[in-house]
């Protein structure tokens, strides 16, 4: 046995976040590591990488005791991580941020010559090109985390830990990423794969070992497991795929007619045509960056559009105010939860009236009426089983799942007939996915019309009624739930034409 | 005013002699610019090594002791703000400001308890820094002037900032250094030790401070008088930013300073009402600073720092 993780606990307080969990990793074996959101799973990984102290427990590298008291202390053990959020240097060039922490020297002054070859020898042995020369500010998501790879492979590690690879990529550069992995694997590194998706864990894993509340609750061979089985394991309970149920479209909600916003003279968005009729959702795919952002804050206001119209039930409210956009209909659940969706050091209570306290039901001449807030809180907090000990507590103190089901509930429950949900499930685990994707449908169900921008292309097919793919701040294609399909939608998101299909 | 060449000659040296003490600071500005400390407690460290050269001074008449007990004295203060900055999370600038007035207080106070004298300490037996003897040049009185009454320490400030330049951009350690300020968790994340460059950039800057000062309180005249920085530690803070936190860049918005100053100088000799001229550079300051920085909003690019 090369790597072996014996008996770890670890808690933060009196919360238990590992409970004697054992791991063990052969040669050349990529071990899947699932389980929901706080499963306990990253802080097993950040144990062995040394950025987390195991409370108790050992840690064995080829039957020798080993202790890690920090990343540089993993890394010249052999063990590296590619972390879920990159690590990069933005200014730096693809071989200044490979060579990091070990880079070659001359007598006096910094190699650059030889960290160059370095790096394009690297890149040629593991078959993963990249230009050396390259700023990584304006680099593609899957090119950024090949440096990440790379950067790893570059301080030599044995056994490299990818946390949530995918969670950014699109399909085709998911792929790419498996194939690399299956490649590493094979060329005799030891890989650890975080994740909770499972079809990838199907495809490329030799074994998985499944986690749930801190604890080790299955390890499997992959060829006798099958995704049914791991995800009732990680859940503990069986996710019904639920059939989407047809719903009658009605009137035109919100429209936007050539929207075109221009920065700098850089074209964002370029006459974005789309609209979404009551009863429908409609799913926006696209790698993030490509003008998802600012559609959102053009249409709500938090921008002014160059040239265009924005329609919201029959009224133009093109470069109006946020407020006046609201109160036409709209609700925002924004991208980032924790910047723009809610105050993480306000009370559950004041996220919970956020942007409707002006509301006579709230506040009767600029005093908010707390009594009336708290109760309507818990009722949020009930109806949207968010997990949390009172609605006094701050946002900061929810696990990301939770705060993003309250702002989910705070927007929904102002029953407004145009919700834009952005990145709803990002960094949330099945459960809570699975809840918000029933409550959108729901209110999809009562007629509203919801605009769904993603940049998880099964979360897109799975909820959305039509389609568009937006690519560089254009609209490129527009399918049906019918006709969507993640080949023809991921080739349009990389800037492939409808033509070429 | 006669426009000849001596004076040409004359307000080009005093630029010069102005320039270099916001020089070694700015310097120090920059450093900490580079690891993303935004050290405003510049003033309090230039003041403090100002103050402690002329305590040295006056009880040992050694000029070395001076130097050394000016950036001693400002390197603790500034590994005490470190400290506070970075492993407290202090605010930088609730922490920056308090070293100024703090340090402000304390020199005031200091000087009181050892020479029992306000306002200012004179003293027949100070030595001041050295001069670059130019007895050689006597022949051309242009070069005479240019090159007159300049210490060794004027020169070192420009010589420094030329191996500043190639320390930060051309070594390993430099490259470090630089990374921190781009992303520091990444920096951790490798295993460099983002806290402990942080504080020595913010030490480095204490001891360039402390030369500053001691340039100011030994340079052109011996003594010390209170608040005897009056503002160019701030002046350096402007010229570290204007010259983008780049050694280069930072020597010729130092020299922009040192200009203003000297131009304050001769003005204030030559006609206008003192006040108003004394305000000069300060206001060179702020107009430098908002075309500096609004040419760049122009350009798309993002204000850092300041």
């Amino acid at each position: 046995m090369f790597l072996k993780m014996e008996h770890i606990y670890k808690n933060y307080g009196d919360i238990l976040a590992n409970k004697d969990v054992d791991l063990d990793l052969k040669k050349g074996e990529i071990l899947a590591l699932v389980g929901e959101n706080g499963a306990g799973k990253s802080t097993l990984m950040k144990v062995l990488y040394g950025l987390e102290e195991a409370t108790s427990g050992k840690i064995f590298l080829n039957g020798e005791e080993v202790y890690i008291n920090g990343p540089s202390s993993a890394i010249k053990l052999g063990i590296g991580m590619v972390q879920q959020h990159f690590m990069l240097f933005n200014s730096f060039t693809v071989t200044e941020n490979i060579v990091y922490g070990r880079e070659p020297k001359g007598k006096l002054f910094f190699d650059m010559a030889k960290a160059r070859q370095d790096v394009i020898d690297l890149g040629k042995k593991y078959d993963l090109p990249l230009d050396p020369d390259a700023v990584i500010e304006g680099m593609p998501v899957g090119l950024r985390q090949r440096v990440e790879i790379l950067k790893v492979l570059y301080q030599n590690t044995d056994i490299i830990i990818f946390d949530e690879p995918t969670a950014v990529l699109t399909p085709q550069e998911v792929t790419e990423l498996l194939k690399t992995m299956k490649n590493l694997s094979k060329m005799g590194k030891s890989i650890i794969l975080i994740t909770h998706k499972l079809n990838e864990v199907m495809e490329v894993a030799d074994r998985t070992l499944v986690m749930r509340s801190g604890e080790k609750v299955g390890e499997l061979m992959i060829k006798d497991t099958n995704i049914k089985e791991l995800s009732y394991l990680m859940v503990g309970r069986h996710i019904v795929d639920k059939q989407v149920e047809k719903v009658e479209t009605g009137e035109t909600v919100f429209e936007s007619i050539d929207l075109t916003l221009t920065d700098n003279k850089v074209s964002v968005l370029d006459n974005v045509n789309i609209h979404v009729k009551r009863g429908e959702i409609v799913g926006i795919a696209g790698v993030s960056g490509n003008g998802q952002t600012e559609l959102v804050e053009t249409i709500f206001g938090l921008k002014n559009c160059t040239s265009g119209k924005v329609i919201v039930n029959g009224e133009d409210v093109t470069n109006t105010s946020v407020m006046n956009v609201r109160n036409k209909g709209v609700a925002l659940v924004p991208e980032d939860r924790n910047v723009h969706g809610s105050a993480a050091l306000g009370t559950l209570t004041e996220n919970s009236i956020m942007g409707f306290y002006h509301k006579d039901e709230f506040s009767k001449n600029g005093i908010i009426d707390y009594k009336v807030a708290s109760q309507f809180t818990d009722e949020l907090i009930e109806e949207f089983k968010v997990v949390a000990k009172n609605n006094k507590q701050t946002m900061s103190s929810l696990s990301g799942g939770n705060s993003q089901k309250l702002i989910i509930a705070r927007e929904i429950s102002q029953h407004s007939s145009f919700l834009i949900v952005s990145e709803p499930t990002r960094g949330v685990d099945i459960g809570a996915m699975e809840f918000i994707h029933n409550k959108l449908f729901e209110k999809r169900a009562n007629k509203d019309g919801i605009l769904l921008i993603s940049s998880e292309l099964t979360e897109i097919l799975k909820l959305s009624d039509r389609v568009y793919v937006m690519y560089e701040g254009e609209v490129k294609g527009e399918f049906t739930r019918e006709t969507a399909n993640e080949e023809e939608i991921g080739f349009l998101m990389l800037g492939g034409n409808k033509d070429e299909v | 005013m006669a426009l000849d060449i001596e004076f040409i000659a004359h307000i080009l040296n005093s630029t010069f002699r102005l320039m270099t003490p916001i020089l070694l600071v700015a310097l120090g500005s920059a450093v900490c610019n580079r690891v993303f400390i935004f050290n405003i407690g510049l003033e309090g460290m230039m003041l403090t090594g100002a103050f402690f050269a002329i305590v040295a001074n006056y009880y040992t008449g050694s000029v070395l002791i001076s130097l050394l007990a000016a950036m001693g004295s400002a390197m603790f203060v500034s590994w005490i703000a470190g400290i506070f900055m970075v492993k407290f999370k202090g605010a930088m600038l609730v922490v920056g400001i308090s070293v100024n007035v703090l340090m402000l207080g304390a020199t005031t106070f200091l000087m009181q308890l050892f020479f029992g004298v306000k306002g200012a300490f004179v003293h027949k037996d100070l030595v001041s820094l050295p001069k670059v003897n130019v007895e050689f040049l006597k022949g051309t009185k242009f070069f005479y002037t240019l090159f007159g009454s300049l210490t060794y320490l004027d020169y070192f400030a420009v010589i420094l900032a030329i191996i500043l330049y190639f320390y930060m951009f051309k070594t390993v350690s430099g490259f470090r250094l630089r990374s921190i300020g781009i992303n520091k968790e990444a920096a951790n994340s490798i295993g460099v030790d983002g806290d402990k460059i942080q504080i020595g950039a913010i030490v480095f800057s204490g001891l360039l401070s402390g030369l500053g000062g001691a340039l100011l309180s030994m340079g052109a005249v011996t003594m010390f008088v209170q608040n005897i920085t009056s503002g160019r530690g701030f002046m350096a803070m402007a010229a570290g930013s204007l010259g983008s936190a780049h050694p280069i860049g930072v020597v010729f918005a130092s020299t922009f300073f040192g200009l203003a100053q000297t131009l304050s100088n001769v003005l204030d000799n030559q006609f206008l009402s003192s006040e108003l001229m004394i305000a000069t550079p300060y206001v060179a300051t702020i107009v430098a600073l908002a075309i500096f920085n609004y040419s760049k909003i122009k350009k798309g690019g993002k204000i850092t720092n300041i």
